[in-house]
């Protein structure tokens, strides 16, 4: 993404911030929903829409697990492997999901579609197993089955317009 | 009847309100509109202050008495800030109050605007919240056209006006100074207080900070009055609480109850179902995963901060974790420590050092390699992270896992012993029994 | 010499200042000023309590490493000292079995993850981290998971490696670069125990001020490239001594080996009236250009009697030059704008005593028109941090006086306004307001610089000598400002290492020149002076024709020396003692930190020999001596010695000014075209090109133009420019930048052998050039 556009996400929402620097992460998160992932260049646009250093911008993008800076599958699975979901059988969740997508946690697959990942707590834990796609609403809980039938729905689906993650 | 809808207001409805004219309806900016023409901002201040509303985010500080930490009449601007972060674990009620009655929380942010003097108010909501943040986005737009937000609202001198501001994905990011830090465009480590935020928080000026579920009750608190508030529940723990069940229960879910009229047996085993049958109950983490667990013997303690502190743990979030007899102590405690050393901001020395070191012992143990003097080793190094960092993430590391060393000591000698079988998974169970 | 000193992270407290309040330490009743840190007042009482992350010099602390805690009555837990300011009736402990169970813990938890490997470690030996251990630390350790490991050092940039395993997380080098020097290319990444320093991936680290994450690493986590595995604590000595490569006169710490130079590092107590303990990159890593056996040297004695030119030891060679000398019918003496106030002093006896009066002038700017400004009340650098106003009027001291750069941020930091007025773009106009002036147009500023000044309670002018000599009418409107603002003081930004030493000693810029242009001079003695390479070489190639006779004192092969009937070889300001006064008028001595080179003698005793030979008393035995001989008769220097100067040195007394002269009246360019604006490039100079370790940050010669102006020029697309002034003319490598403005040709001078100097009058009078593409 270049960073004229990412200026025309982030001028409007200058004056609500007393400290343009405020604007790195809504920056940050508009860049990523192109690839879904940012690359050095996205860092670099955003650094200059912002006015900050690429290194500024790369120690701030890399604190944050939402921001991804390697290549990630059109969906991202996030699975949470926190205590109430874990006594809700989401490690038996995980493995069921490497074992369909070939990959470890972690892992993208090879055709680009799915990457598996775990995840913290993600507030769901009255769906427990919980698991996130891209950044949309929560489902739960997630059966073996389910999961297959999740896979299914998604390999079917065509490509999000943008990624939010 | 211990529950008591008040925050969860939808709930009372039995709907949704996610319309400015279904909340209308419901009752919602009554509050804001007789508070805006009749008090004055300092006695919308007293009234906070006199229901004994104390902060729902965790540390259970009282609402009226940080805002009154605010200097009256620095020249700075002041600020609001919601702390929509939620990610203790085990906690989800910021969630469904978002979710569900958006704009409880944005009036609530109004009054407590107006009582501070602030004209922005910010809501710092976790990057994983999309659905939410989106509600929330609808609704904002929607006070703005019905005249709750931006100018001269609800036909008024004052102004007030909210930015909704995404996270990316980081605990730490709930730590109230962390948050101003992330919502300043830097790295969401804490900061060192003093100064605090009352003082110098968003971009140095004075800013009150507080968690959704506090916000949303101060419409409630103007429109029904403080002294009615303060009279429900205890003299220490007034008002309502969402808990948010969660674990080896059969009906997970937010349950809202009056502070002090409910124990913990009751919320467990009657709102949230119960356990599996056969199981029993082992272990709960009753106010989010940060604070020292309770074994069986807690069950009968009403749910307020000063019992649960009698009973040796903390009300927290009120995210009630539920651990029956299938599982593993050392296993779940194992699960904490990665979980803090995942979220560990890497700042302090102890914190970015002990909780790997903690995960790691815990691992071996679990893997059945550890050894009688971790045990030890486990206690010297509660003592060497506990107390002696920036924020209190790394107190919430070491204390559900001391606390379970202390109750459960048996089964950690098992367990190094023997290491920890994996555990039965519960959601096909949870879901047969219609979860 | 003495060994190093483990560096002191504590700063400085007058305990007995008249704020002070008093407080219980251990037991102890004791004062401090209210608001000192804990962890320094407790160090001005001989407690130490342990730091890592704590760094006064980078800013507020940030309470991390957690190394600090302290017992504080009253307060719940423990609490770090570094962030805790001293209050009266504080009752404060450092001993408990608490605190101490604490430390060890902090030390327990950081060096779990910290590899074993002092005794390959770069910094073993002087290094915090295995200090504190040694006195604060577990006996043992715990820890028996695998280490992090990480493959290898990395190079962060050429100068620096970072060892990310050795990394404890203090900061300190992301804070410097964050908040002190703000070049922001160094941040912290990722987050909790995978979290490391880095720079944008794939780019190297880039500053001017690079080299300091080093002194300020607690541990061997970010070391020297140059100096890696180059030596052991152990076997080196230090030497305080002071920067000779620019004239803010940073004061260093050398550390030598086996009679090698083996590093310039700041000093272990920094002077907080200069450069507060920081370095720019080149006065630390410079210095390898200047080593006994550096190419560049001048490793022998030259005689050229008739040619060709023959090797000579250096006794034969001064008796020649003597001869030379003595021979000469008018003879004249010129002093370089670094040699020491001792050589300089030297030289002055030999023009007026055995040379029979001979003219004798130093290589540098008349600025008869800066008078004036002069004789308001100055400031030393060290008081920028008291300034609510920093105006920076001409030059571009981020290139040219570096560390000025780090002390106008820390300014602004403070609260500080800062203007900068001026034709060129600059490194501080980031944090500046910014007055831009056509070329040649300083006075255009004036009048909202006194707008800006009248608003100001103690504001500090920091003006640009050789901008302000070229332009009278600035200067003259200058200091009526700074003159009417009663709480107002000036900072000269000096062209010249030891002008304002060599001003001192009443040495005049002008005399030698005009008499040799005339040819009423025979033979020069050149004192570290090399006229073909300063600004007015053109006229000086021209003067020199008419001098049969040169006789150059040098440390480096230069032109002068290859035109030189005898070319002496001098030690090197590394090898050698003597005096340098720094722009801010602190007579500074510089100590040697390396064996003397072989073949050469220290410049004071060539002039020494020289005076003996051509039949004057032997005075001085010693620099010491000539120092003090020179302090008995310099009013400016009364009352100096080198144990007055000490480690920091001393403020001289007032320079005689020569009356004013000049001012007032604008200073029309002479020749035609576009203005010039002499430019200079933090490494674009000669030490910096005679550097290896600088190899990848030198600039080259160029002239600059903004894009309009060669568009107007036709001279788009063209490589190279002949660019001719009424002086010289010389082929530059043409750049076009649109930041700069239009109006000025921008001529980046100080490359060897560019001869953009030549385009210069040696007074700095304003020119104009044209410029034709050449081919
Ligand atoms: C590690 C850590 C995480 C926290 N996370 C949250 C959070 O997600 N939401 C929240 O409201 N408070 C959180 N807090 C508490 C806040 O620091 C703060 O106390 C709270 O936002 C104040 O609001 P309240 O007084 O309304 O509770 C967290 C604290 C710590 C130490
Ligand atoms: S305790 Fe942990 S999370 Fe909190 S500031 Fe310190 S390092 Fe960061
Ligand atoms: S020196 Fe105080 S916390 Fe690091």
């Amino acid at each position: 993404m270049t960073a004229a556009e990412i200026r025309t996400h982030i001028d409007p929402m200058r004056p609500e911030f007393a400290d343009q620097r405020s604007l790195i992460l809504p920056a940050l998160r508009f860049a990523q929903r192109e690839k879904g992932y940012l690359t050095l260049d996205d860092l670099e646009a955003v650094a200059e829409a912002t006015d900050l250093t690429p290194a500024y911008v790369e120690g701030v993008a890399t604190f944050y697990d939402r921001l991804y800076l390697r290549p990630v599958g059109r969906w991202v699975l996030s699975v949470c492997v926190t205590l109430p979901c874990m006594l809700r059988g989401c490690d038996e969740l995980i493995d069921h999901l490497c074992d369909r997508l070939g990959v470890p946690p972690g892992g993208t697959t090879e055709d680009g579609l799915f990457t598996l990942q775990e995840a913290q707590c993600l507030g769901a834990c009255d769906r427990a197993p919980a698991i996130q796609v891209n950044a949309e609403d929560m489902l739960g809980p997630t059966t073996p089955e389910e999961a297959d039938r999740l896979l299914e729905r998604l390999r079917e689906a065509p490509a999000p317009d943008a990624y939010v993650r | 009847m211990p529950e008591l809808t008040l925050t969860l207001r939808h709930r009372r409805a039995g709907a949704p309100l996610r319309e400015l004219g279904d909340y209308e309806r419901a009752g919602g900016y009554a509050a804001l509109k007789r508070a805006l023409a009749n008090l004055e901002a300092d006695e919308v201040l007293y009234q906070l202050h006199r229901s004994g509303l104390r902060g729902r985010g965790g540390a259970g500080f009282p609402m009226g008495r940080k805002a009154s930490f605010l200097p009256k009449d620095a020249p700075l601007r002041k600020y609001l800030v919601c702390n929509a972060d939620e990610s203790e674990p085990g906690t989800f009620k910021d969630r469904e109050i978002m979710e569900m009655d958006p704009f409880e929380l944005l009036e609530g942010m109004a009054l407590a605007g107006y009582a501070i003097g602030a004209q922005r108010g910010y809501i710092y909501i976790r990057g994983e919240y999309n659905h939410h943040a989106e509600v929330l986005a609808s609704a904002i737009v929607q006070a703005r056209r019905g005249g709750y937000l931006g100018e001269e609202i609800a036909r008024s001198r004052y102004s007030f006006d909210i930015t909704l501001y995404r996270g990316a994905g980081a605990y730490i990011c709930g730590e109230e100074t962390a948050l101003l830090e992330s919502l300043e465009g830097k790295r969401g480590q804490p900061r060192l207080k003093p100064p605090f935020p009352a003082v110098a928080g968003l971009y140095a000026s004075p800013t009150l900070i507080n968690n959704v579920e506090t916000l949303a009750s101060v419409p409630t608190i103007i429109e029904r009055g403080a002294d009615w508030y303060a009279a429900l529940g205890t003299e220490k723990s007034p008002g309502t609480k969402v808990f948010s069940v969660s674990g080896h229960v059969l009906r997970p879910g937010n349950y809202e109850v009056v502070l002090g009229e409910t124990t913990l047996r009751e919320l467990v085993f009657e709102m949230a179902g119960g356990l599996r049958p056969g199981r029993r109950f082992k272990a709960c983490w009753p106010g989010g995963s940060s604070v020292p667990v309770l074994a069986e013997q807690h069950l009968d303690t009403p749910l307020d901060y000063e019992s649960l502190n009698a009973a040796g743990t903390f009300l927290g979030s009120g995210g009630c974790i539920v651990m029956d007899d299938s599982g593993c102590i050392v296993r779940a405690s194992l699960r904490l420590a990665h979980f803090y050393r995942h979220e560990s901001c890497g700042k302090c020395t102890p914190c970015r050092e002990g909780t790997g070191w903690l995960e790691r012992i815990l691992q071996r143990m679990v893997d059945g390699e550890g050894r009688m003097e971790d045990l030890a080793l486990l206690e010297a190094l509660f003592g060497r992270i506990g107390g002696k960092c920036l924020c209190a993430l790394a107190d919430g590391a070491v204390a559900p896992i001391q606390s379970a060393l202390r109750l459960f000591r048996d089964e950690f000698v098992r367990v190094v012993e023997e290491g920890s079988p994996r555990p039965e998974p519960m959601v096909e169970a949870a879901v047969a029994a219609g979860a | 010499m003495t060994r190093r000193a483990p560096r002191s992270d504590y700063a400085r407290i007058d305990p007995a200042a008249p704020d002070a309040v008093s407080f219980e330490l251990n037991g102890r009743v004791v004062t401090a000023p209210a608001g000192t840190m804990l962890v320094d007042a407790a160090w001005a009482h001989g407690i130490e309590i342990p730091i890592f992350c704590y760094e006064a010099r980078i800013g507020a602390p940030i309470g991390a490493c957690r190394m600090c805690l302290v017992a504080v009555d009253g307060l719940r837990g423990l609490t770090t000292a570094c962030s805790t300011p001293v209050a009266a009736e504080m009752v404060v402990r450092t001993d408990t079995p608490e605190v101490r169970a604490a430390q060890d813990g902090v030390l327990e938890l950081l060096l779990a993850n910290h590899p074993l490997d002092c005794p390959v470690c770069d910094k073993g030996g002087e290094c915090p981290l295995q200090d504190r251990t040694f006195r604060f630390g577990p006996g043992r350790s715990r820890f028996i998971e695998p280490k992090r490991h990480f493959p290898k050092p990395l190079e962060l940039s050429p100068v620096i490696a970072l060892d990310r395993e050795r990394c404890i997380a203090c900061f300190r080098c992301v804070r410097f670069s964050q908040d002190v020097a703000q070049d922001r290319n160094l941040a912290w990444q990722e987050r909790g125990p995978r979290s490391q320093i880095a720079t944008e991936t794939g780019e190297p680290y880039e500053g001017r001020f690079t080299g300091n994450v080093i002194d300020l690493c607690p541990v061997g986590a970010l070391t020297s490239i140059p100096y890696r595995f180059i030596a052991r604590p152990w076997d080196v000595f230090n030497a305080p001594s002071v920067c000779h490569l620019c004239p803010v006169g940073c004061n260093t710490d050398l550390s030598m080996r086996e009679g090698k130079l083996m590093r310039v590092t700041g000093r272990p107590e920094p002077n907080p009236a200069v450069e507060e303990g920081w370095l720019c990159d080149r006065g630390r890593f410079a210095h390898g250009g200047e080593a006994a056996d550096a190419p560049a040297r001048l490793k022998r004695a030259i005689l050229r009697e008739g040619s060709p030119a023959r090797a000579s030891d250096l006794e034969a060679a001064v008796v020649a030059a003597a001869w030379r000398l003595d021979t000469a019918k008018a003879p004249a003496v010129l002093v370089g704008p670094d040699a020491t106030v001792e050589e300089a002093f030297l030289a002055q006896e030999l023009a007026a005593g055995p040379l029979g009066g001979a003219p004798l002038a130093r290589l540098g700017i008349p600025g008869a028109a800066l008078a004036p400004l002069r004789g308001l009340a100055g400031a030393q650098l060290g008081e920028l941090d008291a300034a609510d106003l920093v105006a920076v009027v001409g030059g571009d001291p981020a290139n040219q006086q570096p560390v000025v750069e780090l002390r106008v941020r820390k300014a602004r930091r403070r609260g500080a306004a800062v203007v900068v007025a001026g034709p060129r773009p600059t490194a501080l106009d980031a944090v500046a307001e910014v007055l831009r002036t056509a070329p040649g147009r300083l006075a255009e500023a004036m009048a909202a610089l006194g707008r800006l000044l009248e608003a100001a309670a103690a504001p500090i002018v920091l003006w640009d000598e050789a901008d302000l000599a070229a332009e009278p009418d600035a200067a003259a409107a200058l200091a009526r400002l700074v003159a009417a603002h009663p709480g107002a003081r000036q900072l000269e930004l000096a062209a010249d290492v030891n002008g304002a030493g060599l001003r001192a000693l009443g040495i005049p810029a002008e005399g030698v020149l005009e008499a040799a242009l005339e040819a009423r001079v025979d033979a020069l003695l050149c004192v570290h002076a090399d006229p073909l390479t300063a600004p007015g070489a053109a006229r000086w190639a021209r003067a020199l024709d008419r001098v049969a006779t040169v006789v150059a004192i040098a440390t480096h092969e230069s032109p002068i020396t290859r035109r030189a009937a005898v070319a002496l070889p001098a030690l090197s300001r590394y090898e050698d003692e003597g005096v340098l006064v720094s722009m801010a008028g602190r007579a500074q001595r510089l100590r040697p930190g390396a064996r003397p080179a072989d073949g050469a003698a220290a410049g004071w005793e060539i002039l020494a020999a020289l005076g003996h030979r051509l039949g004057a008393p032997v005075a001085h035995r010693s620099s010491r001596e000539a120092f003090e001989a020179a302090a008995s008769s310099r009013l400016a220097f009364t009352g100096l010695s080198y144990a007055s100067l000490g480690v920091s040195g001393q403020v001289i007394g007032p320079t005689p000014a020569p009356p004013p002269s000049g001012a007032g009246a604008p200073a029309e360019p002479a020749g035609e075209g576009l203005a010039l604006v002499a430019m200079t490039e933090m490494f674009g100079d000669a030490s910096a090109w005679r550097a290896g370790a600088l190899a990848a940050w030198r600039t080259g010669a160029a002239v600059s133009l903004n894009p309009a102006e060669a568009g107007r020029l036709g001279l788009v697309g063209a490589a190279r420019v002949e660019v001719a002034s009424p002086e010289g003319r010389c082929v530059l490598p043409l750049r076009i930048d649109a930041a700069l403005p239009e109006g000025g040709a921008f001529v980046a001078l100080g490359a060897p052998g560019s001869g953009a100097e030549a385009l210069l009058p040696p007074d700095r009078h304003a020119v104009r050039v044209t410029l034709t593409a050449a081919a």
